[in-house]
């Protein structure tokens, strides 16, 4: 159990650091939804399965439903 | 003369708070730390005052209520800003929607969904979940709806002045409680003796599950709402030309 914690952990910060790194919006958001995943499986490790259905709800699906639409707003340049 | 009375009476009343602040916090108990403190308390009694199985909803909408009823707030705020920058117009502005077979696979799981969201938000006081995250997974069903289906289906389908009505009626039902607690016990928010059957089953809890679904109502069509409002401009364009 403890090295499925150890593997989660590791990773929870690499998809944090791709999410940040790259410059592609549409890898961001997906790597931000990969980390949100990772988290509920932290929580679910760790017995808080309120947060951790919160975080699958929130975190994974309206998200990034929120940002795909956002991007695609700011990728035709609609300014107005 | 004018200037100097108003300093004066800034620091006078700047005194006073500090006064007052000083007595009230003179009156806390002190940190008795967590084997003694409110945590033990709810833990060894939660069940028993509230009859709920889920000591989580138990706080959420027993003991902190009125903190709850403050973050529903926080959310009828942020829809109420953003439908009023976003939506310009209210009208089904919509796209095609996806391929056929997305709309086919999405038409037979989108019930599923729905059922699964009753099922957390009516199960909140016995199973992990509550009206929070129920809400939103009903919400993801517009989601759904407005990126596979476009967003005229989701105006037909309910459209936003029956989603607004649905906010409100949950939001009312929340206060509802509220009041009937000070005329029936005499506190804000006090846990009604509604459902009083056995502790484990569906009609226990008091009058929690009847929060749930106000909050649960109260978030799903308020998130609905937002969505809505954010795509209905952009849909049009972006999504639909890789058909």
């Amino acid at each position: 159990m403890q090295i499925l914690e150890f593997l989660l952990l590791i990773f929870l910060v690499l998809s944090a650091v791709m999410a940040v790194r790259f410059d592609e919006e549409l890898i961001s958001i997906i790597f931000l939804s990969i980390f949100s995943l990772i988290l509920t499986a932290l929580y679910m490790l760790y017995k808080a399965a309120d947060v951790a259905l919160a975080e699958a709800v929130i975190g994974a699906g309206l998200n990034t439903a929120i940002f795909m639409s956002a991007i695609s707003q700011i990728r035709h340049g609609d300014s107005d | 003369m004018h200037k100097n009375f108003k300093k004066i009476a800034a620091v006078v009343v700047f005194i006073l708070m500090g006064i007052a602040f000083y007595e009230n916090f003179q009156l806390m108990p002190a940190y008795k730390g967590l084997g003694e403190g409110v945590s033990n308390y709810i833990i060894h009694n939660g069940l028993y005052d509230t009859g709920s199985l889920n000591l989580i909803t138990a706080v959420l909408y027993d003991y902190r209520a009125f903190d709850s009823l403050g973050e529903s707030t926080v959310i009828f705020g942020a829809v109420s800003g953003i439908v009023l920058i976003l939506s310009r117009k209210m009208l089904p502005v919509s796209s095609r929607g996806l391929s056929f077979i997305v709309k086919r696979t999405l038409g037979i799981i989108t019930p599923f969904i729905a059922l699964f969201s009753i099922y957390v938000i009516t199960h909140g006081h016995i199973s992990p979940g509550g009206g929070f995250q129920g809400g939103v997974i009903l919400a993801s069903i517009s989601i759904i709806f407005i990126v596979i289906y476009g967003s005229a289906f989701d105006y037909t389908m309910l459209s936003p002045d029956k989603k607004t009505f649905l906010e409100t009626s949950g939001a009312l039902t929340f206060l509802f409680i509220g009041f009937l607690g000070i005329a029936l016990d005499g506190v804000f928010l006090n846990n009604l003796n509604i459902f009083n059957g056995k502790i484990g089953s569906l009609f226990s809890g008091g009058s929690i599950p009847i929060i749930n679904i106000a909050i649960g109502l109260k978030v799903g069509a308020g998130l609905a709402i937002i969505f809505y409002s954010m795509i209905q401009k952009t849909l049009e364009r972006s999504w639909v030309n890789h058909d």
